[in-house]
């Protein structure tokens, strides 16, 4: 398993006792690395607030299914955010129903970052870089869209290999960057 | 089995998207622990998708942090103290995905579960002492809280002037950074004459007024541009300039004034453009020059080759 950085042991095992005050710990911890990503999925700063705060209900109340030995905190409290992100706009698409573009918010996924994105972490743009525009297309519908491989290759028309190809060698440039 | 056939299926990729069912979960855990080829691939691509996620980050405002701190403090206060049906609790088995949580797709949270200790306390209504406690319980909470305050507000200040120094610090190495390059700048421009072949040198000496005075002129014919350079120069008394002069047939054609820096030797001066000269000179006249030289004055003066 990835090596577990300084102080997320302790931060687990105040958790699992249920110190409430760990949560503000985590919060100062992970907040930004959650709500960048909840932010990239719903687009909206008072939804991404809304799905921010049920993350942290989530994370509290299902703790007990966290398992440490089988990957990073980092890793389960981003897929806890991006899962309830993912779920907030399918129901937003669920209420808005047919009349207008169905698609419209899984077609923002596909698009590139808006100007208004600023994320502050400067790897981004270093790392999107090293990305070719079909890879990222790929990795952003299955990492902030939510999309299977097989629904990214039917959206795109591509044969479901060469997707599978484009994901693979996206995440392998993904996490040489962090060597 | 194949491994890298297995690799490339794809399925360590749904599984750290969250996309796999428990049981195919479970499936790839053990295929994972059975080959360590397939174990180092998973956790690439699980850390590969952790960078991507981690590179979005954005702090949220500031005023967010209390709002949902308190947001979250009152919905776990809300939830339904006790979950129904605990015996099913044991009989699930720990589900454990890589950071994966159990289903991707219901909103609703999963199985709460809750130790006895977080239970509501049991409510004592018609204690005798209860009103002494409450008290006692109060003051003491006001006391932290003070305390608390009193910290944090110490806190807050320290961070407050620590900011402040830090902008401070950052606005004087923006200040030095940008004097450092323009001077980059201007010397770039001094080198690119100096090293240009096209430039002739014409050295101009001390005349018997200031015998040490020497300085040197830069003439490009071909541009016509001039550049003066001073190697040394009496300063000029208050209310006065050095003036350069180029002698085209005998005749002097005002060439600039040089700036006080330069007339102290700083830096190489462009002057005004000369469409032919033999000669150059400088004279001493007042502040902003005169329309011919005072020969009077005459400083240096240096034929060119």
């Amino acid at each position: 398993m990835p090596p577990v950085s300084d102080g997320e042991d302790l931060l687990v095992q105040r958790l699992r006792n249920r110190d409430e005050a760990a949560m503000t710990i985590f919060y100062d911890r992970y907040s930004a690395a959650l709500y960048g990503v909840i932010m990239r999925v719903v687009k909206k700063e008072e939804e991404a607030e809304d799905v921010l705060q049920e993350s942290m209900v989530k994370i509290w109340n299902s703790f007990a299914s966290y398992d440490a030995s089988k990957g990073r905190l980092f890793t389960w409290v981003m897929n806890v955010s991006r899962n309830l992100a993912i779920d907030k706009i399918r129901s937003r698409q669920y209420r808005v129903g047919t009349r207008t573009q169905p698609l419209e918010d899984s077609a923002a996924v596909r698009e590139a970052a808006p100007l208004t994105f600023r994320p502050e972490h400067i790897g981004l743009q270093d790392m999107t870089k090293k990305l070719s525009p079909d890879q990222q297309q790929v990795v952003d519908m299955l990492y902030f869209g939510g999309y299977t491989q097989s629904e990214v290759a039917e959206e795109l028309n591509l044969p479901l290999g060469t997707v599978k190809t484009r994901a693979r060698a996206a995440i392998k440039v993904l996490s040489k960057l962090i060597r | 089995m194949d491994i890298q056939q297995y690799i490339e299926s794809g399925i360590l990729e749904e599984y750290a998207l969250g996309l796999l069912s428990t049981t195919d979960r479970a499936q790839v855990e053990q295929t994972a622990a059975a080959h360590p080829e397939i174990q180092r691939e998973l956790q690439e691509v699980v850390s590969g998708l952790d960078t991507y996620g981690q590179a979005h980050a954005i702090t949220p405002p500031p005023a967010m942090r209390e709002r949902v701190l308190a947001g979250w403090q009152q919905a776990i206060r809300a939830t339904p103290a006790a979950e129904p049906s605990s015996p099913t609790m044991q009989a699930v088995p720990p589900a454990a995905p890589i950071g994966v949580p159990t289903a991707p797709v219901t909103s609703e949270s999963g199985p709460v579960v809750r130790p006895i200790s977080s239970a509501p306390e049991p409510i004592y209504t018609a204690a005798p002492r209860a009103g002494f406690s409450w008290l006692m319980a109060a003051s003491v909470a006001l006391l932290l809280s003070v305390a608390g305050n009193y910290v944090l507000y110490n806190r807050w200040q320290n961070t407050e002037s620590a900011l402040f120094a830090a902008q401070n610090d950052q606005a004087r190495f923006a200040a030095a950074r940008q004097a450092s390059e323009r001077r980059v700048i201007s010397q770039d421009r001094e080198l690119a004459v100096l090293r240009d072949e096209q430039y002739q040198s014409v050295l101009l000496a001390g005349t018997p007024a200031a015998p040490s005075a020497k300085a040197r002129v830069l003439y490009n014919p071909a541009t016509k541009a001039v550049y003066v350079n001073v190697r040394s120069l009496p300063v000029a008394p208050a209310g006065k300039q050095y003036q350069l002069w180029a002698l085209d047939n005998g005749k002097p054609v005002d060439a600039g004034m040089l700036a006080t820096t330069t007339a102290a030797g700083d830096s190489l001066q462009q002057m005004k453009n000369i469409g032919s000269a033999q000669a150059f000179a400088m004279t001493v006249e007042d502040a902003g020059g005169s329309v011919s030289p005072t020969m009077s004055t005459m400083t240096v003066l240096g034929k060119m080759l």
